[in-house]
C-alpha cells in the first residue's frame, strides 16, 4: 500500500491529508474499519410499524433489508440472494410476506429465511434451506426509535456506542409527547463528493453557514450563532452543536430554531403547536436541554441529524468521490397532519435535492472533491487546527464544549477515523 | 374535460405563446420578470417519484403500471421534493441576485423545450393544461445533465394573459444524480 494512513492524519488531527479523501486504498480500509465495525443507522420503527413492513437500507454499499417480522422483531438481512447474489428486494418500502429472486425464483421470508427453491423437486440431494437464508446482519439494536445495525458481532452495545451522544439526542426525541415519526421513504440523490465530507458539514460546521449560505441565511441568524452557538464533542467521534439559549429566553425565541418558518411557509397554528411544545421543554428534558436551540448533530460515522429542518441524513459512500445522500423529513408523531406537512416542507425546500441550501453545500462537496484529487500537493494537507485546544468540560452537559468556530469536532472524527483505519492496515 | 369544441385553435395558440414566452424568460435568467407571471398564492411542487414494483392485483389492466402511483406528492404521506408558495419563489428569485449563490457562480446555461401542450380543462376563470419538457443544463467544470419531465399547470385568466396559479413538475428521473432540482422548471 502506497499510503499509510498516519501520514494522511496526524496525531493531533489538525492536519489532514488529501488522500484521505481520494485515495482508493484509504476507501478499502474505510469500508472494512469503519464500516464494518461500527453501528450504522438503517431505519426508524415508525416507517416497519406491522409485521411484513420493510424499508431498504445500505451498510457502505452493501445493500440491507429491514422487516418486520411475523415475531414482531426487527431483521436485518443482505438484499442478495444466496443461489446468484441478485437482489431480491427490488422497492423502496413496503409490505410483503416474502421476497422472490427473479432469475431462479428462490424465495425468502422477510426475516431472510429460505422457504423455497422451485428446482429442488428435480434433484436427488436436496439443499439444507436452513444454511442457505439470506445473510443476516448479526448484530441490531435500537435507541429511542433508531434501528442500527452491525458487521462486527462483537461490538460494544448500542447504547454504549452512542454514549453521551443520547444526552444531546435525546434533547430533540423527548421533546415530543409521543417521540418522532419518519416521513414516508427518505430523499436519495447522488453527489460526486466524498461520504466524510457531508458528514462533517453537519457534525459541527456552521462555520460555513454565513458565507457559502449568504445568500440566503440571513445575518441575524448567524449573529445568534455567535452570541450562543455551541459545538460539543461527547466522545466517539459524534458531535453536536446548538445555541445555548440564556435561562429565561421568551419561549418564542427557542422554540425549536424554525427560522425560515415565520415567513415563508408556517401559519398561526405551526407556531402556536411549536410554542406549546418549547412551553413544556423544561418539563420533558430538563432546564438545561429546554435551552438548545438546535443547529447540526451527527454520529460516528455517517448519520447526522439537521434539527433546524428536521431531516435526518445518511452519507452513503460510493467510492471515494461518490455519495449516496439520504435525507428523511422527521416530524412529531402526536402533531396533526397539517403541521407534520409544513414540517416536511420546511425540511425539503431548503435540503435534499431540490432544496435551495443543498444546492451550495453539494456544489461545495463536489469542488472539495476536485481540491482532494490532485497531485504534487500531498505536502500540503488541509487545515484543521482552528481553535485547537479551546475546548473544555462544561458544568452542566457531558462532553468537551467550545465555540462553533473550533473545529475540534472534526478532529475528534478524524482522530477515531485514523484508529478504526490503522486496526485494519496491513503492518509493515 | 373539456369537450374538444372549447380547444378552439386561437386559444391552443394564445397558451402555446404563453409557454414559449416563460421558457425564453427562464433560459434568459430573467427570473424577476418570470415571478410576474405568478399568481401570488400559486402552489408549486415536485412530488417525489418512488420506484415501486408493478402492482400485481392490478394485473391485465392500465392501473397496474399508471405514473401516478410512483407520485408522493403533497397530499401523500410520502416526501414530495419541493413544495412551495409564491414567498419562497420569491427568495429562489432573490438568491439567483444575489452576490453569494456560489452554485450558480458562473450560472448555468440551460436550454429547454416545452411541447406537447394539451389543454385538458377549460372554464372561464382558468384553464387546465400539461406540458412537456426537455431542459439541457451545462456549467463549467461538470457533465452536461437532461432533465425531463411532465408540467401539469392550471393557468388563470389575468390581465394581459394568464397567471400560473399552480404547478407540479413530474420528474422522470429514476435516480436523481443531477446537481439541483432546484430550478424553475
Amino acid at each position: 500500500m502506497r499510503t499509510r494512513v498516519r501520514d494522511v492524519v496526524n496525531d493531533d488531527a489538525t492536519l489532514i491529508g488529501r488522500r484521505a479523501w481520494s485515495d482508493p486504498e484509504i476507501y478499502e480500509l474505510e469500508k472494512r474499519g469503519i464500516f464494518g465495525r461500527s453501528w450504522l443507522f438503517l431505519a426508524h420503527e415508525s416507517q416497519i410499524r406491522n409485521p411484513g413492513d420493510y424499508v431498504q437500507a445500505y451498510m457502505c454499499e452493501t445493500p440491507i433489508i429491514v422487516a418486520r417480522g411475523p415475531d414482531g422483531k426487527v431483521h436485518a438481512s443482505v438484499n442478495s440472494c444466496t443461489h446468484r447474489g441478485l437482489p431480491v428486494c427490488r422497492t423502496d418500502h413496503g409490505n410483503t410476506n416474502g421476497f422472490v429472486c427473479p432469475y431462479h425464483a428462490w424465495s425468502y421470508d422477510v426475516t431472510g429465511r429460505l422457504r423455497g427453491i422451485p428446482q429442488e423437486k428435480q434433484v436427488r440431494k436436496r439443499p439444507d434451506k436452513s444454511r442457505l437464508g439470506l445473510k443476516k446482519v448479526p448484530r441490531v439494536e435500537s435507541w429511542s426509535g433508531m434501528i442500527f445495525g452491525s458487521f462486527d458481532e462483537e461490538i460494544e452495545s448500542l447504547d454504549d456506542y452512542l454514549g453521551d451522544m443520547k444526552f444531546y439526542l435525546g434533547a430533540f426525541f423527548d421533546r415530543f409527547p409521543q417521540g418522532v415519526e419518519f416521513v414516508g421513504s427518505p430523499q436519495r440523490w447522488v453527489i460526486n463528493a466524498n461520504w466524510k465530507l457531508p458528514m462533517e458539514n453537519q457534525l459541527g460546521d456552521v462555520n460555513h453557514g454565513p458565507f457559502l449560505h449568504a445568500s440566503v441565511i440571513p445575518p441575524e441568524a448567524n449573529q445568534e450563532i455567535i452570541e450562543h452557538g455551541v459545538s460539543v464533542v461527547p466522545g466517539g467521534g459524534h458531535g453536536a452543536t446548538f445555541r445555548l439559549m440564556p435561562e429565561g429566553t421568551e419561549v418564542d425565541k427557542v422554540a425549536w430554531g424554525f427560522e425560515a418558518m415565520s415567513t415563508l411557509l408556517a401559519g398561526p397554528e405551526v407556531h402556536e403547536y411549536l410554542r406549546e411544545i418549547q412551553a413544556r421543554a423544561q418539563e420533558r428534558v430538563g432546564p438545561i436541554r429546554s435551552r438548545i436551540k438546535g443547529l447540526t448533530f451527527g454520529v460516528f460515522p455517517n448519520l447526522s441529524f439537521l434539527w433546524s429542518n428536521t431531516a435526518f441524513k445518511v452519507s452513503h459512500p460510493r467510492g471515494p468521490g461518490r455519495v449516496e445522500y439520504w435525507s428523511w423529513s422527521v416530524v412529531p408523531a402526536d402533531a396533526p397532519d397539517e403541521i407534520k406537512k409544513v414540517l416536511r416542507g420546511n425540511h425539503t425546500s431548503f435540503f435534499g435535492p431540490g432544496g435551495i441550501l443543498e444546492q451550495e453545500d453539494s456544489e461545495a462537496w463536489m469542488q472539495q472533491f476536485l481540491g482532494a484529487n490532485i497531485d504534487f500537493a500531498d505536502d500540503r494537507p488541509f487545515f484543521y487546527g482552528l481553535g485547537e485546544g479551546e475546548e473544555g468540560p462544561h458544568p452542566d452537559m457531558p462532553g468537551l464544549v467550545s465555540s462553533t468556530a473550533n473545529e475540534f469536532y472534526a478532529r475528534e472524527f478524524f482522530k477515531r477515523w485514523r484508529i478504526a483505519l490503522e486496526a485494519v492496515e496491513d503492518p509493515r | 374535460m373539456n369537450g374538444s369544441t372549447d380547444v378552439t385553435p386561437e386559444l391552443q395558440h394564445e397558451v402555446e405563446q404563453w409557454y414559449y414566452r416563460e421558457a425564453r424568460l427562464l433560459d434568459g435568467r430573467q427570473y424577476q420578470t418570470w415571478l410576474g407571471l405568478c399568481a401570488e398564492d400559486i402552489r408549486y411542487v415536485m412530488p417525489g417519484r418512488s420506484n415501486p414494483l408493478v402492482d400485481n392485483a392490478e394485473r391485465g389492466r392500465e392501473e397496474m403500471i399508471c405514473v401516478d402511483r410512483e407520485l408522493e406528492g403533497v397530499e401523500s404521506d410520502g416526501l414530495p421534493i419541493r413544495d412551495e408558495t409564491y414567498p419562497f419563489l420569491a427568495m429562489r428569485v432573490g438568491r439567483a441576485y444575489a452576490p453569494n449563490s456560489w452554485a450558480e457562480n458562473p450560472p448555468a446555461r440551460t436550454r429547454r423545450i416545452i411541447g406537447n401542450v394539451e389543454i385538458r380543462e377549460v372554464d372561464t376563470a382558468q384553464l387546465s393544461i400539461t406540458s412537456n419538457f426537455h431542459l439541457f443544463f451545462s456549467r463549467p467544470g461538470s457533465a452536461d445533465f437532461l432533465y425531463a419531465g411532465q408540467r401539469r399547470d392550471v393557468l388563470r385568466r389575468a390581465e394581459g394573459g394568464f397567471r400560473l396559479a399552480s404547478r407540479e413538475v413530474v420528474m422522470d428521473l429514476a435516480d436523481i444524480e443531477v446537481p439541483t432540482l432546484g430550478l424553475f422548471f
